[in-house]
């Protein structure tokens, strides 16, 4: 299975990686929004993990992109503390689950696994 | 009597000012240098951190060759200073399993000593910073050390020990803000309210003492937290702050009114109105807006005609707008008998509509 990863903090993107690695996936890393859309737009992605706040795209312009080129790909959204109404907005873009920092990398496994099937 | 400069003189002030600035551009390349130097450590150093914390936290198979050029790191005081940081900050970023694996490392590679060096420490950043790393470790036999921090007069030192108690105690941490007479500032009040996730049924702790306090950053925080919480039992008390001597409680308590609202509550708003500050009046009329009530709508109409504020009368349209009353504000504006100044505030909130 073939995720992307767009979170601009290093140490989670790594971790993220690793774990998922470690899962058996192919990762994709992108440390922006705009490389997370342009991803997004070439590859045939099956999920995608990231970011709310991200320099030069956020996560929910990410969200919007995957809806205007009309992919049904599930996106986990990462959201920090205080920003609530944001993660409400990108539920009505259609992100499919939500998890608050600090967050548990195992946790986000277990999610993955949940909207994969797998 | 004048005294020729001779040539050699001269000359051997041109040389000594040319040795000066020489000495002077050697220092600053000499300081870049070394700025360059311990930039460019640091930078490399968080690399081979973060890659241990993630090595700890994923559980990878460990390398014995990483491990030493870490160990051996790891006698430059300044890079454990750098691990110290780096584990605090990363602390932030993960929970359960991942958050275990980096409070073993603080533990396995003796950070602790560095942190209770700061915490004894003279100035105030590093005391400050040993109270976030021991909290941030989660070292309870630092607590009573921690809580004597509470009453130091540095804003750095108390700030942080208040932040630390109340991360080990949480809500029952608060006890400090019985006796606290300085000023709680929004920053922390958003701290400590997200470090508390529940309010104990068999706490000691009385938010009925904190509401009455003479200092009124304490009574806003217990504001939000009875917000937060949503503590109904506690809507009489809140009500009376209305007629606290401060306008930022007054707007805190309509707030946390609208939160814990009952089938009174905007009776009540109407009833107070005309006793309150413009910036009160403008917060009740921002509960109505979310609140949606028809029972409002005359009260509403009787601002916008008869208030003499002009920023109450465009909130009263508004609000007149989101209960669908637009039709009676086109006919208001189209009347002839209205003045320019209403017909104006009206096709503002018409046109805050369409946006």
């Amino acid at each position: 299975m073939l995720i992307l990863i767009a979170e601009d903090d290093e140490l989670i993107l790594r971790t993220v990686e690793h774990k998922l690695v470690k899962e058996g996936h192919d990762v994709v890393l992108t440390r922006n929004g705009r490389e997370a859309i342009e991803k997004i737009n070439e590859l045939d992605l099956d999920l995608v993990v990231t970011d709310i706040m991200m320099p030069f795209a956020s996560g929910i312009e990410i969200l919007s992109a995957i809806k205007s080129i009309g992919k049904k790909i599930p996106v986990i959204v990462l959201s920090s503390m205080g920003q609530e109404e944001v993660v409400v907005d990108a539920f009505d873009l259609g992100a499919s689950d939500f998890m608050v920092k600090p967050f548990s990398p195992n946790e986000l496994i277990l999610r993955i696994k949940r909207l994969t099937n797998k | 009597m004048h005294h020729h400069i001779q040539l050699h003189e001269l000359i051997l002030a041109i040389v000594i000012v040319l040795i000066l600035v020489l000495l002077l551009i050697i220092t600053v390349l000499a300081y870049s240098f070394y700025s360059y130097r311990i930039l460019h450590n640091r930078q490399s150093w968080r690399q081979i951190i973060e890659y241990k914390i993630m090595e700890t936290i994923v559980g990878s198979d460990d390398s014995d060759d990483r491990d030493r050029e870490f160990a051996e790191h790891l006698k430059e005081p300044s890079f454990r200073a750098l691990f110290l940081d780096v584990l605090v900050d990363s602390d932030r970023k993960f929970s359960g399993g991942a958050k275990q694996s980096i409070n073993r490392l603080f533990h396995d590679f003796k950070l602790e000593d560095e942190a209770w060096r700061k915490l004894r420490h003279r100035r105030a950043y590093l005391v400050a910073g040993g109270v976030q790393e021991l909290a941030a470790m989660n070292v309870e036999q630092a607590i009573p050390e921690i809580t004597d921090k509470l009453n130091d007069p540095r804003t750095a030192v108390y700030q942080e020990a208040q932040y630390a108690i109340v991360t080990f105690k949480g809500y029952e941490g608060l006890g400090f803000l019985e006796h606290f007479d300085r000023p709680l500032s929004d920053w922390q009040q958003l701290r400590l309210l997200y470090s508390i996730h529940d309010i104990p049924e068999s706490s000691d702790l009385h938010v009925d003492t904190w509401i009455k306090s003479t200092n009124d950053t304490v009574v806003v925080f217990t504001l939000r937290l009875i917000r937060k919480f949503r503590l109904m039992t506690f809507y009489t008390e809140v009500f009376h702050l209305l007629n606290h001597s401060s306008t930022k409680v007054r707007v805190q308590a309509i707030r946390t009114l609208q939160a814990i609202e009952n089938s009174t509550t905007i009776q009540q708003f109407m009833s107070i109105f005309g006793q309150q500050p413009i910036e009160v009046q403008n917060e009740i009329l921002k509960a109505m807006k979310v609140a949606k009530s028809r029972e409002c709508e005359r009260f509403l109409k009787d601002q916008l005609w008869n208030h003499t504020a002009v920023s109450i009368k465009i909130s009263a349209a508004e609000v007149l707008v989101v209960l669908g009353e637009e039709q009676y504000l086109r006919d208001i504006s189209q009347n002839e008998d209205t003045y320019d100044e209403l017909i104006q505030i009206i096709k503002h909130a018409l046109q805050e509509k369409k946006c």
